[in-house]
């Protein structure tokens, strides 16, 4: 039960008067995910309750920390909030237009159970595919991307319209229900990989794809030259365990395509195991430098699981323990071929020295005053960022 | 302040004289865009470099004169049409394709570039540029990216945000900044996906990292005639609904159907209420299918004709066909009106259905030509200005227009850009608290109001009291 008064937590001291503590009873959550430790955790049912956390937090100098799923928790700089917020009691499926083709969810809709449902009807809003315990909002929050963005973009192609309780604690809706849209600032572009920056993204409106009748997987060897000879591959892998062409369309397509490719087919798509190892990293170059990346860290880490995805440019591989140098020296790699490299997850304390991200993006000036734009008192998930912000 | 002699010379020690223009006749030439709206020129600049772009900014700048971005002027809401005396940059000589990367499907190019040069340029590759607005053979590339064009191609592929990875820009302190990147996902805010459509208001493009996508190997294009628009509508909502993602899903009634048929000769059926320009593409075997799929669906709603093109001659005529629905209109009448509004697809006959009824209520001539599959509608208007009190009229019922698909859940445009011509209407999509956050973002980018003040954000967006722009200061 919290009290009145001054907490001492990890350093920090946060004072909580009886007004923060009547709004943080009347938000609590039924459960509590065990990351949030000893950190009170409100819930807001309604995007305005979020509105009101912020804006009574910004007043105060509250530190609010977002939190979805957590399954990207690392992601980003640590956070030490004074208060979680939660979107675990918005989780509701708002409007499913099946024949327009969009849907409305609320931010903590689990992505697993927006896919099941929308599968039922034929269409997916392309989420990442082995989500885990990922929300609708967590995912937009990190601009996460699964395989499939070779063939239909990044989940911020998808992105229709957000709604967000700002870091100065009002309610604002960008975007629109509809599937093309140039009505003023695109502000629901910007919400997508914000890390939270902005504010709490409440709402989103997704574009939904049917999903065609036919899928194959095909077993092949050369990555690079399946890429050039095949017609828009729905994604084309590579991991430790060999390459794949991951093809979808009508089933007589498939099977041409698969004959064209002459390797191994099976029916369906069989998606890589998600990486589990304790640090996970992420090698984003020109797509060109993909096929580099993954002898480099072949060479460097002979033994670690990855998921190098050609055609995009990204690379992910996973470490149980490791050299701080040896990341820096893959980031290196990267930064010296104009990409980066990334920190998804790795232990408190496991890699002294590197940045989650690594150099902060060239025009840092505007991405500071954008943060300030929208977060005026520094309470949503600062330095979660690059550079601090 | 400095004199507008003193602001001409200043200019011209940049770029030269040749490269400044401030001759009455050029400051008339440079007033308007496509639309309908003229506004005050004080120079137009031809910059060649992002260093001269970004020096003209800052002389501009430092003179308390505004700045305004312009490509080939072909935009319709006014965005490149200074509300304020202001510097016109005028960036069509910026453009060279500076680099392709066919592995990474990606290439360099100027913003001055038009838009089909590109594609043209990389046919032999068979990549091309996905954005096809119809204006594609004279607008640019810095222009859509100013607008996020859209195209009938657009359906499947996105609007120009989706195929945009990074930005070049002259920021309004008259700094090159670089947005966006070359890989996926670039560390930070992703400020790339708000300078895409912000309209010349957070930065001069001066380069642009274009995505490539592939050309697909084969292509089916069907016109298809109907005995009433509704059935052309309905055709349009069943083939979303099936599940099918054709390339492009284009419609025209019957008066739009007549002015092109008059104009190109490309055989559409003049005697059907409205037709229907479908178009699949992809994998050989997979399109063949597909084609029929759409006829059938088409049949099932009282399809009167079913054309195939049967070779890629007759594939361009039909496109000919629709892409000079606008030079068609020309010809009919001095002066039109385009609207651009989006609304859900499954509501759109209930939305033609209105429309036309504002048409002849207002007494207006009016045709539809329009991005179907997206619910993106173009109700068009010819007229005359000169016959007094009748461009009021045409832009009373635009509004009426503009009200009746924001009821069925719409949008205020759907590639045009709100620019000048919809800035106040904002407020029927848009609560004070919404547009006060645009303004907000704009202001990160340009407290000063140096770039295309005016713009798309009407007076007052920001709650609180904030200083007055340069121009208005002066
Ligand atoms: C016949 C006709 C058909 C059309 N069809 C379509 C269509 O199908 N789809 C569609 O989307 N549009 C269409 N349009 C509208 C228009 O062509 C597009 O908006 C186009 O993107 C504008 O390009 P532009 O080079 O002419 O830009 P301009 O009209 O010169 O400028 C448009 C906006 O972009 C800004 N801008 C221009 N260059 C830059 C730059 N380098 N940096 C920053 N800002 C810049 C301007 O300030 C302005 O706000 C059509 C227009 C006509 C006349």
């Amino acid at each position: 039960m919290l009290r009145p008064g001054t907490h001492h937590r990890g350093g920090f001291v946060t004072t909580l008067d009886a007004a923060t503590l009547r709004l943080l009873e009347r938000l609590r959550p039924e459960s509590l995910p065990p990351e949030t430790g000893d950190v009170p955790v409100v819930a807001p049912r309604r995007i305005e309750e979020a509105a009101e956390v912020l804006a009574f937090a910004g007043d105060r100098g509250i530190v609010v920390g977002f939190i979805g799923g957590a399954s990207r928790f690392d992601l980003g700089g640590r956070l030490e909030p004074d208060v979680w917020l939660s979107t675990s009691a918005m989780n509701r499926i708002v409007d499913h237009q099946v024949e327009d083709l969009t849907l409305v969810v609320q931010a903590g809709a689990s992505v697993a159970d927006v896919e099941a449902l929308l599968a039922d009807h034929g269409q997916s809003a392309i989420l990442p595919e082995a989500p885990g315990s990922a929300t609708v909002g967590g995912v937009v929050a990190t601009g996460a991307s699964g395989y499939r963005r070779l063939r239909y973009g990044p989940t911020r192609d998808r992105v229709l319209e957000v709604v967000l309780a700002t870091g100065y604690g009002k309610v604002v809706r960008a975007g629109g229900r509809v599937v093309k849209n140039v009505t003023g600032y695109d502000l629901s572009r910007l919400a997508v990989g914000s890390m939270g920056a902005l504010g709490l993204i409440g709402e989103v409106c997704l574009k939904l794809w049917p999903i065609p009748r036919g899928a194959a997987t095909v077993r092949i060897d050369d990555p690079e030259g399946a890429l050039a000879e095949t017609y828009r591959p729905l994604a084309v892998l590579e991991t430790e365990g060999g390459a794949a062409v991951y093809l979808t369309g009508t089933p007589e397509q498939v099977a041409a395509q698969s004959d064209e490719l002459g390797g191994v087919a099976e029916p369906g798509h069989r998606w890589p195991d998600p990486i589990d190892t304790a640090m996970r990293f992420s090698v984003r170059v020109a797509p060109r430098h993909l096929a580099g990346a993954v002898r480099m860290i072949l060479t460097a880490f002979p033994e670690a699981p990855l998921r190098a995805q050609h055609g995009v440019g990204e690379l992910t591989f996973g470490l149980e323990t490791c050299d701080p140098e040896d990341v820096v020296a893959v980031r290196h790699w990267a930064e010296g071929h104009g990409g980066a490299m990334v920190v998804l997850a790795a232990p408190p304390g496991s890699l002294p020295g590197v940045d989650p991200w690594g150099t902060p993006p060239v025009a840092h000036g505007l991405q500071v005053r954008v943060k300030e734009a929208f977060d005026p008192h520094r309470i949503c998930n600062p330095g979660k960022l690059p550079g601090g912000l | 302040m400095l004199q507008a002699m003193d602001l001409i010379a200043e200019l011209e020690g940049v770029v030269g004289s040749d490269r400044v223009r401030a001759h009455p006749l050029d400051r008339r030439v440079f007033a308007k865009d496509s639309g309908v709206k003229t506004g005050p020129v004080a120079a137009v600049v031809f910059p060649e470099s992002a260093e001269e772009t970004a020096r003209c900014v800052r002389i501009a700048r430092n003179a308390g004169v505004p700045v305004v971005p312009r490509g080939a002027g072909t935009g319709l809401a006014g965005g490149a049409v200074p509300i304020e005396p202001s510097v016109l940059m005028v960036m069509t000589r910026m453009n060279r394709i500076v680099e392709v990367d066919e592995v990474s499907r990606s290439a360099w190019v100027g913003p001055g570039l038009i838009n089909l040069d590109l594609s043209r340029d990389l046919a032999s590759t068979g990549l091309h540029f996905a954005p096809d607005p119809s204006s594609q053979q004279s607008c640019t590339i810095g222009g859509n990216v100013g607008t996020n064009a859209g195209g009938p191609h657009c359906l499947a592929e996105g609007t120009t945000v989706a195929h945009i990875l990074a930005i070049e820009m002259v920021t309004a302190e008259g700094d090159v900044v670089v947005v966006g990147g070359d890989h996926p996902d670039p560390v930070g805010l992703d400020l790339r996906a708000v300078v895409v459509g912000s309209e010349g208001t957070m930065g001069i493009v001066t380069r642009v990292l274009v995505k490539l996508t592939e050309t697909p190997p084969a292509v089916r294009t069907l016109l298809i005639g109907f005995p009433t628009v509704e059935d052309a509508a309905a055709t349009v909502s069943d083939v979303i609904a099936s599940g099918l993602v054709p390339a492009a899903l284009e419609m025209m009634d019957q008066a739009m159907v007549c002015a092109v048929e008059n104009f190109v000769h490309a055989g559409y059926p003049t005697d059907a209420a409205a037709v229907l320009l479908a178009e699949v593409a992809g994998h050989g075997v997979g399109v063949a299918a597909e084609a029929d799929m759409i006829a059938r669906i088409a049949a099932g709603n009282h399809a009167s004709t079913v054309r195939l093109a049967k070779d890629e001659t007759e594939r361009a005529l039909l496109w000919k066909g629709r892409k000079s629905a606008f030079g068609a209109i020309a010809q009919s009448a001095p002066d039109y009106y385009l609207h651009d509004t989006v609304v859900p697809r499954t509501r759109l006959v209930e939305v033609l259905s209105k429309i036309y009824e504002i048409g002849e209520r207002y007494g207006i001539s009016l045709l539809n030509v329009f991005h179907a599959g997206d619910g993106n509608l173009h109700p068009l208007v010819s007229f005359d200005s000169a016959v007094p009190g009748e461009l009021d009229r045409v832009l009373a019922a635009a509004e009426e227009m503009v009200r009746v698909s924001i009821e069925a859940g719409g949008s205020l445009s759907g590639e045009h850009g709100i620019g000048m011509e919809k800035r106040d209407l904002m407020g029927l999509v848009f609560g004070p608290d919404d547009l006060d956050a645009q303004a907000r973002l704009r202001e990160a980018f340009d407290a000063d109001g140096v770039l295309n003040p005016g713009k798309i954000l009407p007076e007052g967006s920001r709650c609180f009291d904030r200083a007055p722009t340069i121009g208005a200061a002066s």
